[in-house]
């Protein structure tokens, strides 16, 4: 059958027909040809029933053939609801049916139908609990029976990616409007991008037909294309969809795997408008579809959509689709117009004459079927008497195709995101625009105008209005349009005694269930869509909008543009998350001696997003290559890189000023060539940050922040001196300084190896002093400090020379047995040393009393930020302290976070806890109850498996209490 | 067919790693990578190149005595934040804000310029400040005709040629994190230079390289840009 199926060319816009190819549908194979959708090969086969409706399981073909619709759902190895009718094949495509019961061809649930009476709209919410407690038996059930497609678990991820674009104008739909507006604008200067969802350019002039002659829409589309294609001005993407509007043009366009973010200055939708169904008995069954779908198949793909057909029309364009079939072979039974005659008389003659029957003032009252409803096989026919009423005389015809077009619906979905207003006119029973933003604009059929000549005047003016607003030109003339034709039928809908009148094909809805959700009480329209689900499926009430407003507006004898649709929100179609996630920017920093980690065997680990080592050895031997990099600190020599520690250089005549303003310690009178600790609180009085400002000239700090604090301690800074304004200067130099802490007792030897011009002695290069010099010829910045406990010297040098810093210093330190050692071990030995880190030993409520850092506080300077909230919150009754607790050896280690108990009553919680070697202890550092802090006392911590472990409070440090050898 | 490795210098760029089969060439007290092939990379710039200028000197200054400063070393500076003015001895000076100003170092005497100047500075009572832009920012050069169209793939600002002029600067986010865009469009070549995190230099080259490949971008070295 699948030869005898293709038109001749012209026909086939879309297909290569030197290209076969097969596939396979629900295990079947079947011929394509190249630029065949799914859809139209299985027609070109002879195969119309794709899917089962969602529901009632009821067999469906394609009704649009343009991914308006859901009836072409179907599931690809890797991807659930996949749109066949707009889904290119390809060789070898597996392809196969989704949502049935047994088969596509034998749906076991197909039943479900016969049931729809005891179903009626709203069923679910009223039945299914009640009695109480009757959801847990019904919900597996239900949950069974939901959803479409099955995902592919064993999915890989894809590359898809994103990317900005800059136009003057972007133009969405390629149609006639489209493109005229898009050759005018581009004409006068203006950047444009026109966006179209079809593999080819020229909307309805690829498919309808706008003369008798069948001539003017090709002739239209070759001229139109081929000045738009060649054209320097404009950019265009095929198959992209334009599936939102957000302020100011901010259009997400998707194409492909790639997310286009569109930034247009002046935004055009001539995006066309829907053809819309009928509404009949049985209007779903495979062989009806809209008149446009059938023209197509015929233009796009070649496929001969039937051997007889009916065609139900409420406009003039069901006649030229009437002709358009006879010209193809197939034998048009009957043309039936629901109006009492088509607007151009000349039509019915023009069909008469080819020997096609004209019904007029008559509609398909229902939809006959082969059996198993697998296709339709006639149409039965009555003369329409009133609005939605039929006589009782019938006439039955035989056809194996019913187009049917009841009118048009404006593609309005970006319009109305943008805040457009629809009205209906009552005159031409459609909806019209108004209200849109001054950078967006409409032309085309979106606008209202069907007839070609108007359609392109349309769109020069408005492209000369969007000129105009450029800047480019200002054009004042403008084309005046014609009166046209009326093209929809006010009332397309004619319910049938025995149902099955669909509404809404996605969720199986019928007029019945429309009308009883509003007499059950939902007259507001978006109440309707909620309760009865129209409008919910994949298609979004494409199709069901215009005649559930209809319905609604009439039930409750009410007018259409007060009843109006529901909300239009994006997105417009389907969008995958992996377009909206695009390409993943995971920013990550390093040190300059990062190579040099890995080389060592270092298990790195995240600060931020900083890469740091955190132990150099394997991950199953983490505690012990911690303790052991410990043991080599305290006994010898160890490196850690220290470069993502905060670096702020403060400079200035008024340096010490702002840090007497910005900390809580004194700095006016700090020496140069010392270092002080600095301690940071909030306007709360909440400790935010800490670390040491280093003086190296009257009017030069080095000020160190923490790794992950340091850029809100900058911007902090620059926020404060906004109002201050003192004279001085912040830079943020993190990035710009490699340092490191050579750390133990052997440290010194090391250091003296390469640095001559420094005296290094204790004496002349005391404990917190810092000094400027060269190691290794290299200008560095020093600081004795004593964070891990220990004689040790902070190295800072431009980052240019940091891995060159890091290689001299492990080769000078060999002969010391010196080793790099991580941030999980300078956790540790700072943890022996009892000293806090900020942001994991404090929290948002900390203040500088509950851990012991009132010594920071200067008491004598008028101010700091905080002062006042941390002079209030001393005078209030304490209820926590940080503490210091030991375990033995042995004993069940709590993790950070576990709670501290008093009886029933959570008093704080775990923030730090190692176990130390060189204690031979679990030591560590948690929140505890003011009462609870007293050295000496049980500490009851909860632990892993709501185990309790009693710890005893103990005096801080735990290591080295008289501080002995860090200021060696 | 390297005979000079960066691991043999002082100064190494964060991206050295990133050039393990490139051949280098000296550039002062340091190395550039020459080229990616054997063969010239003039077209591979002409087309889509990313090419590392990290070794290069480049030092920023801020403060209200900074223009003064410059003008008294010879600079020509540019009249209003966000432009750069290209210099005669092909250094460039960006200004990034009323009193902040960027030094960018030429190729043509390897920077040797700018690295003096930044090493004769001193802190004084000047309100000048020296910013240590080379160690503080990675620096790339982005060539060739896809310039635009390859950062509109990480950046949200609008950098096509009508609308981001020869010496236009933005200081924006690309692949989200900062950067200090340059239209260095005067020459023949079109090309931008950017200005990144030095601690971020890895992760962005590899993100810019990636925005390259469907413009058939390669990395590409110094040794064309000096032709």
């Amino acid at each position: 059958m699948s030869s005898s199926n293709r038109l001749p060319a012209p026909m086939g816009l879309l297909i290569d027909r030197n290209q076969a190819l097969n596939f396979q549908f629900d295990g079947q194979s079947f011929s394509a040809l190249g630029g065949d959708s799914i859809a139209s090969a299985l027609i070109a086969n002879g195969r119309w029933l794709m899917s089962r409706s969602f529901k009632y399981h009821r067999p469906r073909g394609p009704l649009t053939l343009a991914g308006q619709d859901a009836n072409t759902l179907v599931q690809l190895p890797s991807e659930p609801n996949v749109l066949a009718d707009i889904t290119n094949v390809e060789a070898g495509m597996q392809v196969s049916a989704q949502n049935v019961s047994g088969s596509l061809d034998n749906d076991r649930d197909a039943y479900l139908g016969k049931f729809s009476k005891f179903m009626p709209v709203g069923f679910y919410y009223r039945s299914f609990y009640k009695p109480k407690g009757m959801w847990k038996v019904w919900e597996p059930i239900i949950r069974k029976k939901a959803g479409l497609g099955v995902l592919d678990l064993k999915f890989e991820p894809e590359y898809y990616d994103k990317q900005f674009l800059f136009v003057d104008l972007a133009v969405v739909g390629a149609g006639p409007a489209g493109l005229q507006a898009a050759l005018t604008a581009a004409n006068a200067g203006a950047k444009v991008l026109l966006v179209e969802e079809q593999a080819i350019l020229g909307g309805s002039l690829t498919y309808a037909r706008f003369d008798a002659e069948g001539v003017r829409a090709e002739n239209l589309r070759q001229e139109l294309i081929t000045a738009v294609e060649g054209h320097c001005n404009i950019q265009i993407l095929k198959k992209a969809t334009c599936n939102a509007w957000f302020t100011d043009n901010y259009l997400p366009v998707i194409q492909g795997k790639r997310l286009y973010k569109v930034r247009a200055k002046q935004c055009l939708v001539a995006s066309g408008s829907f053809d819309q169904p009928v509404i009949f008995r049985n209007n779903d069954l495979p062989g009806v579809m809209l008149t446009s779908a059938a023209q197509r198949l015929m233009k796009l793909y070649a496929v001969k959509p039937g051997k007889r057909a009916v065609v139900l029309t409420g406009n003039d364009d069901g006649y030229l689709a009437a002709l358009d079939l006879h010209e193809q072979g197939v034998e048009v039974a009957a043309l039936v117009d629901m109006r009492a005659q088509p607007a151009d008389p000349k039509l019915l003659t023009l069909l008469q004459t080819r020997g096609i029957t004209c019904h007029l003032s008559t509609t398909v009252f229902e939809a006959l079927h082969t059996k198993g409803m697998r296709h339709v096989s006639g149409v039965d026919l009555r003369k329409i008497t009133s609005q939605g009423e039929v006589a009782s005389d019938s006439l039955t015809l035989g056809c194996d195709l019913l187009c049917m077009s009841g009118g048009y619906m404006p593609v309005y979905q970006l319009l109305c995101q943008a805040g457009g207003k629809l009205a209906y006119d009552d005159q031409l029973a459609e909806f019209t625009l108004s209200g849109l933003p001054e950078i967006l604009h409409v032309s085309g059929s979106a606008n209202g105008c069907h007839a070609l000549d108007n359609v392109l005047a349309d769109a020069t003016n408005c492209a000369l209005d969007i000129i105009a607003a450029l800047g480019l030109n200002d054009d004042p003339g403008r084309a005046q349009l014609k009166a046209e034709a009326q093209v929809n039928f006010p009332w397309p809908i004619f319910a049938h005694p025995k149902g099955k009148d669909f509404v809404d094909f996605d969720e199986d809805l019928q007029v019945r269930d429309i009308i009883n959700a509003t007499k059950i009480g939902y007259r507001d329209v978006q109440l309707v869509k909620r309760f009865s689900t129209v409008g919910m499926g994949p298609s979004q009430g494409r199709h069901s909008a215009l005649p559930t407003a209809r319905l609604v507006a009439h039930s409750t004898q009410r007018n259409i543009s007060e009843t109006g649709v529901t909300t239009a929100r994006p997105p417009f179609v389907a969008e995958k998350l992996a377009h909206v996630a695009g390409r993943g920017f995971d920013p990550y920093r390093q040190t300059p001696m990062h190579r040099r980690h890995l080389a060592a065997g270092a298990k790195m680990m995240p600060a931020g997003v900083w890469q740091r080592p955190a132990y150099y050895g394997a991950s199953a031997e983490r505690d012990k290559c911690m303790q052991a990099e410990a043991k080599h600190v305290r006994n010898k020599v160890g490196l850690i890189d220290v470069s993502t520690l905060g670096g702020l250089d403060v400079r200035g005549p008024d340096a010490a000023e702002f840090l007497n303003r910005i900390y809580t310690f004194a700095f006016l009178k700090q020496p140069v060539g010392r270092s002080r600790y600095a301690l940071m609180t909030n306007e709360h009085g909440v400790v935010i940050d800490d670390g040491v400002c280093a003086r190296f000239a009257d009017n030069h700090f080095y000020v160190t922040a923490t790794t992950s604090g340091v850029d809100r301690i900058y911007q902090q800074m620059l926020k404060w001196n906004a109002q201050w304004r003192l004279n001085v200067d912040v830079t943020n130099v993190t990035a710009a300084l490699a340092a490191v802490n050579l750390a133990g007792p052997l440290s010194r030897n090391v250091l003296q190896k390469l640095c001559s011009d420094v005296d290094l002695s204790p004496e002349g290069f005391p404990y917190l002093g810092v000094r400027t010099g060269t190691v290794a010829g290299i200008p560095a910045r020093l600081m004795r400090v004593g964070f891990v406990g220990e004689l040790g010297f902070e190295i800072h040098v431009p980052a240019r020379y940091g891995e060159y810093l890091w290689d001299v210093l492990m080769e000078a330190g060999a002969t010391e047995d010196i080793r790099p050692f991580g941030v999980e071990t300078q956790r540790l030995l700072r943890l022996e040393k009892g000293h806090v880190i900020i942001s994991q030993d404090t929290d948002g409520m900390t203040t500088p009393g509950e851990i012991d850092m009132t010594w920071a506080i200067s008491r004598t300077k008028p101010f700091f930020v905080g002062k006042r909230s941390v002079e209030i919150l001393e005078q209030q009754p304490q209820h926590r302290k940080l503490v210091g607790f030991t375990l033995e050896k042995g004993s069940r280690q709590p993790l950070e976070g576990h709670l501290v108990l008093d009886g029933n009553d959570i008093t704080g919680n775990v923030s730090s806890c190692e176990f130390s070697e060189s204690l031979g202890q679990i030591i560590g550092l948690a929140y505890a109850g003011a009462n609870q802090s007293i050295p000496g006392s049980h500490l009851p911590i909860r632990v892993e498996g709501g185990a309790m472990v009693h710890a005893t409070v103990v005096e801080l440090p735990f290591f080295d209490p008289a501080n002995q050898r860090q200021e060696l | 067919m390297n005979s000079l490795t960066a691991e043999a210098f002082k100064e190494r760029s964060p991206l050295y790693a990133k050039h393990q089969d490139a051949s280098l060439v000296a550039l002062a007290d340091t190395v550039a990578v020459a080229r990616y092939s054997k063969a010239a990379e003039n077209m591979q710039l002409a087309r889509c190149a990313l090419v590392d200028l990290s070794n290069l000197p480049r030092v920023g200054f801020r403060g209200t005595d900074t223009a003064d400063f410059l003008h008294s070393k010879g600079y020509d500076l540019p009249e209003t934040p966000n432009r750069a003015n290209a210099q005669d001895d092909g250094s460039m000076v960006a200004r990034l804000s009323q009193t902040e100003y960027l030094v960018l170092g030429s190729l043509r005497d390897a920077g040797t310029r700018v690295a003096d100047l930044e090493a004769q500075w001193q802190l004084s009572e000047q309100a000048n400040y020296l910013l240590p832009r080379q160690d503080s920012h990675a620096w790339l050069l982005l060539t060739g005709e896809h310039c635009a169209a390859v950062m509109a793939k990480l950046c949200g600002v609008d950098l096509r040629n009508g609308n981001f002029t020869q010496g236009a600067v933005a200081q924006t986010s690309a692949a989200r994190i900062n950067v200090i865009v340059i239209n260095n469009h005067a020459t023949a070549l079109p090309s931008f230079h950017i200005l990144c995190d030095r601690a971020s230099a890895s992760y962005f080259w590899d993100a810019v390289l990636d925005a390259m490949l469907e413009f058939g971008g390669k990395p590409a070295g110094i040794a064309a840009l000096l032709d």
